[in-house]
């Protein structure tokens, strides 16, 4: 091969090969950063909330002009829910305390015993007098679902009563009790020491999500009671439509509430996959942006490739015509630029990996980001190679097909 | 001199259009996208009351429970009823106020409007004095209303419109939760970015106004629930009395200062004050007490998201690689002018003339550089906001990033520049004119 000359003719002139390895190492280094956090972003907002078929589910707030006393709101809660369920397309109806991925929620500190002095987990809170497993399609690994039998009613204004029993996801389960086989007929309490509220875990749900959606385990963290609470200032309904019948349904809903009420009443509906996109707004906006300026990156990375290239062709075309003028061919015109071209690449890819390292360990040191792996920089190695090849074939061609006739006569 | 040499370099901008124009574009779009992330860092970290920051004091005492309690660790950054009605009664500083928030149905008088729910605030008088909000109609509830928690109303400016239209509404009721308040009076724009009074529970530091505020009293004379956050570490029990006599935190507290030296004077009443409420049992942590005047709390909030500074940084990164592609650029550009360096160095000029013509015209093109890219970083942040309105109002560029955005691409080109115009004086006049 004619790695040897190659070399020597770039230490001639050093500045121009050192500016491109060096955009090839920026380059490779944002860029390898760069796609973890989209993909790190991504995964992130792909994991599912347990919720099954999430474009049926919508969620309907009703505000009162006035909270009203306990009976009140017991048979309000009763019409309401009716009033619903007669919608046409509406397979189910349960009235709920917060929503998975809405942002607001309640989160109570739980252990495995009354006695010990720190709690082991802030899971999320999900109180229903219905069935949320239903309407949600939550999937049950073990034990059972609430009967309605299970629900007191319960104004939190005056009485101190708690639900007896609850339904907890794997991850909690697995975090409260680390070594138990089965989480069902445990005993579970909200709180610690006297007033620890205990309750008997009676099912175990595969995953549901908490309101905040948090990264890691803390994000499936999640209980369940039965109870029907009054003494908030607002009900809150989730339901499920038939498939393809949601916004219909969903319009007919608020609509039935309203006649309900006689328009004395705010209501407020948004649909599961909106909380979703909300949720996830900043995360994709931030994918965005960092694909857009991966996308600049090559750009202007292959166009300084390509501007240099040009610059060496044009600089290099009296020799290029006398190298074919003694016998070379087309092919090792375009294989001495491309084989420079790979010898400049691979040392800014070099740099490139060094330089992804360090402003990894930069972002995890002032931003907390995670470490990465090594998939990443094998991948953006790679891509610089193919880029710095790509870009090189067109000034490469246009100097192999350089006339050795032409080139030399002006000599 | 200078100015020939700039004339020169706005004419060598269409010697090699294609070669100027990739170094133009590069450059701007390098500068945009530096100068639109930093344009939120900006905004997000910006002073909202510069001339009063350092006065603006929130206090913080712990009341967490001391079973399982390790140093260090804090309860959280709102304060119980109990220690914000105490606070209020200090008599420290000029002025106090305690912050929550209210919201609820409103029932407009004008049938031709549906019922709707609201939310805003429910502070002290001192509130508006504090954090200097403009009046353009009436003012601040009484001094009486605000000791009495009377039904009294100060409508933001968007609530006002949508009740009465461009009325002076200023003692006429509105129905909010069921009650009839009086409107005291009707605050105009006022947006302060970030909402550094509230942070912590409604919308965020980047949310919208506050619709209304109410007395501080008057919410907790109706028992209205809080609408922000709230945290219990104990189960406090039934009812609202119960609330007000728990250790939840809730609320959000503000002192104002005469002058930021007396903050070692109110650090000193506050200590004593927790441990005066320890000898009663409580705030049995025993944590420091701590004080943050507007830009401490901004940080301890922060307000600024990794996410924004995560941006910035590769946004620089970025910059740098426009950098490096640029001096290659230049590099090409003057290269080709060795003959012309030549003749002006054989004619007499000398080798700092030279420096000075081409880093001036290196100038220029960061200069064109600068235009395009303020109209890209426009562009971009136009289409930043357009994600959400909280992000809407972090894209605002003022005159200092303006400014920014030139002197960072000038100096951008320029720096691009010392190399090719290093380059370009080593011409040696004898052999250029020699080939020619």
């Amino acid at each position: 091969m004619e790695i040897k000359p190659i070399f020597s003719a770039l230490m001639r002139s050093k500045t121009g090969p050192i500016l491109v390895a060096v955009q090839v190492a920026l380059s490779l280094a944002i860029l390898a950063n760069a796609m973890h956090i989209v993909s790190v972003r991504q995964a992130v907002a792909a994991r599912p909330t347990g919720i099954a078929n999430e474009e049926e589910v919508f969620n309907l707030r009703v505000k009162p002009l006035k909270p009203g006393g306990h009976e009140e709101q017991l048979a309000n809660q009763k019409a309401q829910a009716a009033a619903l369920r007669a919608v046409p397309g509406i397979v189910s109806v349960a009235d709920t305390n917060q929503i998975t991925l809405s942002n607001s929620g309640n989160y109570n500190s739980v252990a495995a015993s009354r006695e010990q002095e720190r709690s082991n987990a802030s899971p999320s809170m999900y109180v229903t007098p219905d069935s949320l497993v239903k309407t949600w399609g939550l999937k049950i690994i073990d034990g059972r679902d609430f009967t309605p039998q299970d629900a007191p009613e319960i104004d939190q204004n005056t009485s101190k009563a708690f639900p007896t029993v609850a339904l907890i996801t794997k991850a909690t389960g697995q975090k409260v009790w680390p070594d138990a086989p089965s989480f069902v007929g445990k005993k579970l309490y909200y709180g610690t020491g006297a007033d620890a509220r205990e309750v008997t875990v009676v099912g175990v749900i595969d995953t549901l999500q908490t309101p905040s959606a948090a990264m890691g385990q803390d994000g499936e963290m999640s209980t369940m009671v039965p109870a029907r609470i009054t003494g908030s200032s607002r009900s809150l309904y989730t339901l499920r439509a038939e498939p393809g019948q949601r916004d219909r349904a969903m319009k007919d809903a608020e609509e039935a509430i309203r006649k309900l009420h006689n328009g004395q009443v705010v209501v407020r509906t948004t649909t599961q996959s909106e909380e979703r996109v909300k949720r996830y707004r900043a995360d994709n906006a931030l994918c965005w942006m960092l694909i857009t300026v991966s996308v600049l990156l090559m750009m202007v990375t292959a166009s300084g490739i390509v501007g240099m290239a040009s610059l060496w062709v044009t600089q290099r075309r009296k020799q290029i015509g006398v190298r074919r003028a003694l016998g070379a061919r087309k092919l090792d015109i375009l294989r001495y630029f491309v084989t420079e071209n790979l010898m400049i690449t691979t040392t800014g890819i070099v740099g490139g990996l060094l330089g992804a390292l360090a402003l990894n360990q930069l972002l995890v040191s002032k931003l907390e980001l995670a470490r990465l792996p090594a998939e990443y920089m094998v991948v953006g190695a790679l891509a610089s190679w193919a880029l710095g090849i790509a870009a090189v074939y067109g000034p490469a061609w246009r100097a192999a097909s350089i006339s050795p006739a032409l080139a030399t006569r002006s000599a | 001199m200078i100015q020939y040499y700039f004339l020169l370099g706005v004419r060598s901008l269409r010697r090699n259009p294609i070669l100027t124009a990739l170094m133009v574009l590069i450059l701007a779009v390098g500068v945009a996208a530096s100068v639109s992330t930093l344009t939120i860092l900006h905004v997000m970290s910006g002073d909202p009351i510069p001339h009063k920051s350092e006065r603006l004091i929130v206090p913080l005492v712990d009341n967490g429970p001391i079973k399982g309690y390790t140093p260090g660790e804090r309860e959280g950054d709102e304060m119980s009823y109990r220690d914000a009605v105490n606070l209020l009664a200090s008599g420290q500083g000029d002025r106090r106020t305690a912050i929550r928030g209210v919201d609820g149905t409103i029932e407009p008088a004008r049938k031709d409007l549906p019922v709707f729910t609201a939310e805003g605030l429910s502070p002290t008088r001192d509130f508006f004095a504090m954090f200097e909000v403009p009046f353009v109609h009436g003012g601040p509830w009484s001094e009486a209303d605000d000791k009495s928690g009377a039904d009294v109303m100060v409508l933001g400016g968007k609530l006002a419109e949508r009740l009465f239209g461009n009325a002076n509404p200023v003692g006429q009721r509105v129905r909010f939760r069921g009650f009839d308040y009086a409107v005291v009076g009707v605050y105009g724009n006022w947006k302060p970015i970030p909402r550094y009074h509230r942070i912590i529970g409604g919308p965020g530091a980047f949310g919208d106004e506050d619709e209304f505020y109410i007395p501080f009293h008057n919410a907790i004379r109706h028992e209205m629930g809080q609408n922000g956050n709230m945290n219990c570490s104990s189960d406090r029990g039934p009812g609202y009395q119960a609330l007000l006599d728990s250790e939840c935190i809730w609320i959000q507290f503000w002192f104002e200062l005469h002058s930021a030296s007396d903050r070692p004077q109110l650090q000193a009443w506050l200590d004593a004050y927790a441990a005066e409420q320890r000898k009663l049992g409580r705030l049995q942590r025993n944590a420091p007490n701590k004080l943050f005047n507007v830009m401490e709390w901004l940080e301890e909030q922060k307000v600024v998201g990794k996410d924004s500074r995560l941006s910035a940084m590769l946004a620089f990164g970025f910059l740098l690689l426009c950098l490096v592609n640029t001096i290659g650029l230049l590099l090409a550009k003057f290269s080709v002018r060795a003959p012309e360096v030549g003749v002006r160095r054989a004619l007499g000029a000398s080798r700092k003339e030279i420096f000075t013509q081409f880093l001036i015209e290196s100038a220029v093109v960061g200069l064109a550089g600068g235009i395009l890219g303020l109209v890209l970083a426009l562009g971009a942040l136009a289409l930043i906001g357009s994600i959400s309105e909280q992000i809407a109002v972090t894209t605002h560029m003022d005159w200092m990033m303006l400014l920014v955005t030139f002197v960072m691409s000038v100096s951008a080109a320029m720096l691009a520049g010392l190399l090719p115009t290093w380059r370009a004086c080593q011409v040696t006049p004898a052999l250029q004119l020699k080939s020619q």
